[in-house]
């Protein structure tokens, strides 16, 4: 069977005029730098998140899934052209996977707390969790765990 | 717009008329790519799951990938910061050559098309050298109870690196989960390189100038564009929170 995919009929859809055309590539260099200044602002934040004592916190955590769905939003309707299909194929496109992932984002966090009790999980290997809280109270990364090397080797 | 351009019902679909006002193969690509956005969003998912479950012994990103090519320094988010300018900008070019299509213009076509395709080269081979540096580790290494089969016991080791049973940052489950998401992305990046590479050589070949649409073109950009999209949400679970 011949494989063929140019029906005649959708030519239509994928022309537009020069005219057209330079307002459509001005539209996009704009997402583009838009997208370039979200980026190198969440990149700041980020470098400067450790040394400000901002890292893990809420506040920071919103701020930068708020950005990712910003940045998102904007490949999905600009670059995918979504923003242009019509209504009920955005809504066919958009809403069975939003409910779809708001549920397993629910479900995920609910069972992760759940799990995180101390007896729910596997016991951890001392000398790791000591690594953790070094690095975490600013020690130097790496070497420097022989002292705490018997401790784990006793706890097995 | 072009698109509010009304299609005779003679020349749609075989139901009477085209669901959604969309070709039959871009329907198909977005149907396709929410399955796929789906198996993202599960990782992705589960990922949230085992680091909020081990929270506080999860490894921080700026403390795991701090290389940068020929330099020296701890640079936290340099590189990465790189490889999400890498695939953003073959986005843009990607939907350049799009545009292009839209006017017909193939000359505009492939010298954008190029582009997404070297932007996408360039991003794998980022990604190979991130892995390398994460899989051979810094020179110190760090200290684990490692399980000695023979001896039926943990024993002491010093480790290097990262695998899948070791990990000298912090909890495996960090390899695991970034061995997996950054490789099945990565997995994506290539295979979406070679896709719009076959395009590519059909535009050079003058096939959809024949055929009178470079709708192609448009079908693997949203592609492309997806796999950018999946990237800015790796982006931000692995290396930002």
């Amino acid at each position: 069977m011949e494989f063929h995919d140019d029906y005649p009929q959708y030519e239509l859809m994928a022309h537009h005029s020069e005219e057209e055309g330079k307002k459509a590539r001005r539209k996009l260099w704009n997402v583009f730098w838009i997208m370039l200044v979200i980026t190198i602002f969440e990149l700041i934040i980020g470098f400067l998140a450790p040394g400000q004592g901002w890292s893990g916190t809420t506040w920071l955590k919103v701020l930068f899934i708020t950005l990712t769905i910003a940045k998102a939003g904007y490949i999905v309707i600009q670059f995918m052209h979504l923003g242009h299909e019509v209504k009920f194929f955005k809504y066919a496109i958009l809403v069975p996977y939003t409910i779809f992932m708001a549920y397993t984002i629910f479900i995920c966090l609910n069972e992760g707390t759940y799990s995180s009790r101390p007896e729910n999980r596997t016991k951890l290997d001392p000398i790791l969790v000591k690594q953790q809280e070094d690095l975490r109270s600013g020690a130097h990364h790496g070497g420097g765990h022989e002292n705490s090397a018997e401790h784990g080797a006793e706890h097995h | 717009m072009a698109h509010s351009v009304e299609i005779d019902q003679k020349e749609a679909w075989s139901g009477g008329q085209s669901p959604f006002r969309i070709s039959y193969g871009k329907i198909f690509m977005w149907f396709f790519l929410i399955s796929d956005a789906l198996t993202f969003g599960g990782l992705l998912c589960a990922y949230g799951f085992i680091r909020h479950k081990y929270a506080e012994v999860w490894p921080k990103a700026e403390n795991v990938f701090t290389h940068f090519p020929f330099v020296e320094q701890h640079l936290p988010l340099a590189y990465v910061g790189l490889m999400t300018f890498i695939l953003i900008m073959s986005s843009v070019t990607m939907v350049l050559a799009v545009e292009a299509g839209h006017r017909n213009d193939k000359k505009g076509v492939i010298i954008w098309m190029l582009w997404t395709i070297i932007g996408g080269l360039a991003f794998v081979g980022s990604q190979a050298w991130e892995w390398y540096h994460f899989i051979v580790g810094t020179s110190e290494g760090a200290m684990r109870n490692v399980w000695d089969q023979e001896q039926g016991k943990y024993v002491l080791e010093r480790i290097y690196g990262a695998n899948m049973t070791v990990n000298e940052y912090g909890v495996p489950q960090f390899a695991n989960f970034f061995f997996f998401i950054t490789g099945f992305h990565g997995t994506h990046v290539f295979s979406g390189v070679v896709i719009n590479f076959v395009i590519f050589m059909n535009v050079l070949k003058g096939t959809y100038e024949r055929r009178g649409h470079y709708e192609m073109v448009e079908k693997v950009g949203l592609y492309w564009h997806f796999v950018d999209l999946v990237w800015v949400f790796v982006f931000t679970f692995f290396y930002l929170l």
